[in-house]
């Protein structure tokens, strides 16, 4: 229901629209000049004032207009009366007849603002509760996976690496050989390889592999690039390994420089460059030593825990209260993988990491459970607005 | 000697060992209130008055006798020790011993198992004491190492040292700076025999000790040797083969123990297997051996597979009495693929694959354990013999100071690195300051180049003053859009990542799915995949058994799993790989002899969407044309203009509905197609009834390169239209309709207008209008589907269209009787073009 107008103090007053005042023609014109005509057209003006308050919406004004004032109004029919009057009764009637009719329009007019007025306090005291929206659109997500995997791209490519991609079927030599681990060499039990079976009749499979690590990439930039090299690779790699922290598929970055002078202390300097972008932090870095085949020597790298402050005074879940987190694992490229790139390890130097980018989300977003990440669940998913 | 140096508490020893890169993954404290319990002596016993399982004890703890109430069937006789635990002892468990009264007999104390004490696993019965020990005495004195804390260090597989506590107390002493102690040991001395050994595999087995024992006396071990192997996760069997893996641990070396009354003429052979020869191993397991398999033999059969298990006939038993200790070692090698070949694990080819030491430490434990077994057995070493083979030579290393500083970017002091060296048993020769000769010891085979001793520098002198090197080389990146795998793509992963947008923003979820396929479900998707799929050798489960080559099966699983779970409807997404056997790409860079090997891998986009549950009286909100919407609108986003067309695959997509699915083409690629989810799917699925899944996708690596927008002119004068109203079969596309109707428009406005060609760059676009009469102003919006109306009026099997051609010219206005006379033209040729197509006007 509209609130009426009349509720509002002052809603019929007309906003200071002047209107000539008919009463005041026979002082300017004076009695006794066509008097009876004038009155004739007084009458109808009176008229149109009494009905006015007939009009209530635009359409009743306009007919009321046509009424009145229209070609064959009942004041426009009155302009024949001027044909019985004097040349002198003439004059006097003619001005007396646009008086009427300005004043008559002049009334139209005004009713016109009154009706505007009231029907914008109408639209004006409507009432619509907001807080009850429709259905809302569908917002979509981008994949925790997928959101950090670019962010650690963006930290990187500023830093000056390019992002390259490798075949997730690699050849043994790639993913195995050329990194420094032999066939017959227990590195290879490090990484439980998913083979693929051989085709028969088609293509040979033999020693073709679901890559384990992204470091097969790091022998594809060293053959198809020239020092300096520096790239990141991130991507899906494979291992038989599927429990509660462990996926049979999982996404891992790989960095790799290799320059003349590149040591120890270049990683060290770069990989506290990447967690203060990263993670937005001074956090110190650490270095330990490990090994993997593929360097010499090799360090795993934690970073101080970042995540100890989201749960005050209790034990952090994530460092399980140590205060390091291990991201990954790095070093010097061995001579050995150099070499297989075509490198002089001689001449150059370069150092090389790789960390799980899945464990990096989980940290980031603090999922708790792998297989939340895979499952596809819509409910997860959409936890994840970009 | 100096005073020894200190050692760090627990968790200092963990940092330090760690820090060493031997990672210490858990750290246990065994034996906390020990101190407690005492050797007691048993004075008597007799039944409880109420209870036939129940018996009473009295114990002399030393000072006084007190009585227990005790449930064990082994408690010794009057004079027999056991440990006691006094009332007020607080077991390891935190289990406090209180004077109770059990079946109204008051007990005073508890006679204590192996388990409650924790160091055993035997909780069947009391653990009986050495008469020899004296009642009252503590047992923490008795039994040294019995409050104890263990490290559970993670050793990577370079480090075959540090399979052994020596190994690690070795690095840790370089680490702490004091000096590794270990208990003097004696060379055994027996009468050389060389026929208990014959070594016929010299290149196999590098070193072979055969020592023969005669009246060993088998039994359990010692309590402190029982403890330690219980607390590293070893069962204790009996003293021979509790010694053999005892040395195992302290020694990293594997030993074996033979019955050698069980050996034909009490001896062995080292040498390969034959073909076909069969050895029945210690699990039970009978194992038919190759030519490669190397074997330790007796006179007759093989008895051991040499360096991974024993055989079952001549192990040591509870009777044997004469026995034939082999410490050897074995070429890793050979012993990782005889282990690999017969699926067999065992701490013993865990440590000879990874390379144990020839040399010193292999002496150190033959000496170790022939002590130990006379100690502990009582048996008496009467023959030895050691035969050798070849063994890797050490290899000689030049460490050049300068070079260290290089790849560590930090120094390490002369007399500092010399220091480390020579704690861990390198010898250096510094004759040359700049380039010294180093020889590292037998037990690190993995010492082999210079950066290797580089690395045991900096293991040992720790990582703590690593400077970060400030002048960070300048960024060299090539800045070129990194391309994606498949070498015909345009799409560079930045485009994909833009497309991966595009996709959420039309309000869809992303998936990461497995690239892994259940090969039924996939053939049932795609039937190609029985041919073109690559299947995984080894996979873990049969529903992982091929990579996919389709998007589809995994993202039914999750629709699957989401319809089971909520029900609500999906809008999801995946853009990833599949991967088939193909044609091998062309390319000649310096991978391409591998890449020629390899399969293809193809990055799609596959988009599902699905109404969810529906409950009675509700629609799905989504059809099949949805999807269409959703790819059109992601290629837009993309600055891609793109068309809907009839399938024309032959036969129509297998996964689709045959009669509901469309294409995508861009120009004249096909990119895409899309429709409803075939329903033989959804019922393989199991998806409840009603449930409607339309399926659509993009071949990332056809779409071609978006470029930037390039902006057109504003139209200055205003369009005019016409509609018409056209009849056809029900089976005449909209598309073939209104692609009759573009080309009739463009052969005349084109041939009216021969100046506005295509082929006109931007820049003459944006300055110069085409002096033509057109339809529209921009392609896709020059002829509107406005309506495809059946029913009322229209016969069956018939549709109407109705339609709507946009008409403007770029320079001026147009007169009406100039657009009806091109439209009348334009509508005619277009009839003509679809006379195959029964083509009725009902209006124009
Ligand atoms: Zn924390």
């Amino acid at each position: 229901m509209h609130t009426s107008v009349g509720d509002f103090p002052g809603a019929r007053c007309n906003f200071g629209v002047r209107r000539p005042r008919a009463p005041a023609l026979r002082r300017r014109y004076g009695a006794g000049v066509s008097d009876d005509a004038i009155q004739q057209l007084q009458g109808i003006d009176a008229e149109l004032a009494a009905r006015l308050d007939e009009a209530v919406d635009p359409e009743k004004l306009y007919a009321l207009q046509v009424e009145f004032l229209g070609k064959k109004g009942k004041l426009t029919a009155k302009r024949a009366l001027m044909g019985s009057l004097e040349p002198a009764g003439k004059k006097a009637f003619g001005q007396a007849f646009n008086a009427i009719k300005a004043a008559m329009e002049g009334r139209v007019a005004g009713r016109k603002e009154t009706l505007e007025a009231q029907a914008r306090l109408a639209e004006l005291s409507r009432i619509q509760d907001l807080t009850m929206l429709p259905q809302r659109g569908h917002v979509g997500s981008v994949h925790p996976i997928t959101s950090t995997r670019r962010a650690l791209e963006t930290v990187f490519r500023s830093m000056g690496f390019d992002v390259l991609d490798g075949p997730h079927v690699e050849a043994e030599q790639y993913n195995f050989d050329d990194l420094n681990i032999a066939s017959d060499h227990p590195a290879r039990d490090m990484q439980d390889t998913f083979f693929v079976a051989p085709l028969s009749g088609g293509q040979a499979a033999a020693d073709l592999v679901l890559r384990t690590h992204t470091s097969p990439v790091q022998v594809r930039a060293m053959l198809t690039r020239k020092p300096p090299i520096r790239i990141i690779a991130p991507g899906t790699v494979f291992r038989r390994d599927d429990d509660a922290t462990h996926s049979p598929t999982f996404h891992q970055i790989e960095g790799l420089c290799i320059d003349e002078g590149v040591s120890m202390a270049d990683l060290k300097a770069t990989m506290e460059r990447f967690v203060r972008a990263f993670f937005g932090a001074d956090l110190a870095i650490r270095l330990r030593p490990s090994y993997f085949p593929f360097v010499e020597p090799g360090a795993e790298f934690d970073v101080v825990c970042p995540f100890c402050e989201r749960t005050p005074g209790e034990t952090c879940s994530v460092c399980r209260g140590s205060h390091w987190i291990e991201l990954g694992g790095s070093g010097m490229v061995h001579p050995n993988v150099l070499r297989a790139g075509g490198i002089d390890p001689e001449r150059y130097t370069g150092w090389a990491f790789g960390f799980g980018i899945d464990r990096m989300a989980m940290l980031l977003h603090g999922v708790s459970h792998l297989r939340l990440m895979f499952e596809g669940d819509v409910r997860f998913l959409e936890q994840f607005p970009c | 000697m100096p005073g020894r140096t200190p050692l760090p508490d627990d968790d200092g020893l963990s940092a330090a060992i760690t820090g060493l890169g031997l990672e210490v993954e858990g750290m246990t404290r065994y034996g906390d209130g020990l101190e407690a319990i005492i050797v007691g002596e048993v004075v008597g016993r007799r039944p409880h008055p109420k209870s036939d399982k129940l018996g009473l004890v009295e114990i002399h703890d030393g000072k006084r006798n007190v009585e227990v109430v005790c449930g064990a069937s082994n408690v010794p006789d009057a004079g027999g020790r056991i440990a006691f635990a006094p009332e007020g002892t607080v077991l390891p468990g935190g289990m406090t011993i209180g004077a109770r009264t059990i079946r109204g007999v008051e007990s005073r104390g508890m006679i204590c198992s192996e388990v409650e004490l924790e160091i055993g696993s035997d909780g069947d019965g009391i653990m009986v004491l050495p008469r020899t020990w004296a009642a009252g005495d503590r047992l923490i004195d008795r039994v040294p190492g019995i409050v104890d804390t263990v490290f559970e260090v993670s050793v990577t597989p370079n480090r075959p040292d540090a399979l052994g506590h020596v190994g690690v107390a070795r690095d840790l002493a370089v680490r702490l700076r004091c000096s590794l102690a270990v208990a003097p040991l004696t060379a055994p001395t027996a009468d050389p025999d060389p026929t208990l050994v014959t070594l016929e595999a010299p290149e196999r087995c590098g070193r072979y000790f055969g020592f023969a024992f005669s009246g060993a006396k088998i039994g359990p071990s010692p309590l402190w040797m029982r403890v330690r192997l219980h607390r590293v996760g070893l069962r204790p069997i009996n003293n021979v083969v509790d010694i053999t893996n005892f040395i195992s641990m302290e020694w990293g070396q594997p030993l074996h123990a033979f019955d050698r009354a069980r050996l034909a003429e009490g001896r062995v052979v080292v040498r390969q297997a034959s073909n076909g020869e069969t050895l029945t191993v210690l699990d039970g397991t009978e194992l038919t051996l190759t030519e490669d398999d190397l074997v330790i033999a007796d006179a007759q059969r093989p008895q051991a597979l040499a360096g991974v298990m024993g055989g079952n006939d001549a192990g040591v038993q509870d009777t044997t009495t004469n026995l034939l200790l082999e410490t050897a070692w074995f070429s890793p090698a050979p012993v990782r693929r005889s282990a690999r070949r017969h699926h067999m694990t065992s701490d013993s080819a865990y440590r000879f694959e990874r390379g144990v030491d020839y040399g010193l430490g292999l002496s150190r434990a033959v000496a170790r354990a022939t002590q130990l077994i006379g100690e502990i057995t009582g048996a008496r070493l009467v023959a030895g013999h050691h035969a050798r083979g070849q063994t890797p030579a050490t290899p000689t290393i030049t460490l050049r100071p300068a070079r260290t500083q290089r790849i560590l970017g930090m120094p390490i002091p002369d007399d500092e690195a010399q220091r480390i060296l020579a704690g861990l048993e390198i010898e250096v020769d510094t004759a040359d300051p700049a380039a010294w000769v180093c020889r590292p010891p037998t037990h690190r085979p993995d010492l082999s180049i210079e950066e290797d001793l580089i690395e045991e520098l900096m293991r040992v002198h720790g990582l703590d003053d690593l400077p970060s090197r400030g002048s960070m080389p300048t960024a060299y990146g090539t800045d070129a859009p990194t391309a994606l795998l498949d070498p015909a793509g345009e799409f560079s992963r930045e485009e994909t990542d833009a497309l991966v947008d595009a996709l959420v923003a039309t309000g869809c979820n992303e998936l990461v799915g497995f690239a892994f396929a259940d090969p039924e479900a996939l053939a049932a998707v795609d039937p190609r995949s029985t041919t073109t799929a690559i299947h995984v050798k080894n996979p873990m489960r049969s529903q992982h058994g091929v990579l996919r080559t389709h998007l589809l099966p995994g993202m039914l699983d999750a629709v699957a799993l989401n319809i089971a779970r909520h029900g609500r409807p999906l809008r999801l997404f995946e853009v990833g790989r599949t991967y088939g056997w193909g044609e091998a790409p062309s390319g000649d860079g310096p991978t391409a002899a591998i890449d020629r090997r390899l399969p293809r891998e193809h990055m799609m986009a596959g988009v599902v969407l699905c109404g969810g549950l529906v409950t009675a009286g509700t629609r799905s909100m989504y059809d099949a044309r949805s999807v269409g919407g959703v790819l059109l609108d992601v290629l837009s986003r993309l600055g891609i203009e793109a068309d809907l067309r009839p399938a024309t695959a032959e036969p129509a997509e297998p996964h689709l509905h045959p009669g509901v699915q469309a294409e995508i083409w861009i120009d004249d690629r096909r990119v895409g197609s899309f429709g409803t989810v075939h329903p033989d799917l959804v019922r393989r699925w199991d998806l409840p009834d009603g449930v409607a899944v339309f399926y659509g996708e993009l071949n990332v690596a056809v779409l071609p390169k978006p470029a930037p927008a390039q902006v057109r002119r504003l139209p200055r004068f205003p369009a005019t239209s016409r509609d018409l109203s056209l009849d056809t079969a029900a089976t005449v596309p909209a598309w073939t309709v209104v692609a009759a109707l573009r080309t009739a428009a463009d052969s005349l406005t084109e041939s009216a207008a021969p100046s506005a060609s295509a082929g006109d760059g931007p820049a003459k676009a944006l300055t110069e209008d085409p002096p033509r009469l057109s339809p529209g102003d921009r392609a896709g919006t020059d002829v509107e589907v406005l309506e495809d109306y059946r029913g009322q009026g229209v016969p069956d099997g018939r549709r109407a269209l109705l339609l709507r051609l946009h008409y403007r010219a770029a320079a001026r206005s147009v007169a009406d009787n100039e657009v009806q006379a091109l439209h009348d033209e334009i509508v005619t040729r277009a009839l003509t073009a679809l006379a195959g197509s029964d083509p009725e006007i009902r209006r124009r």
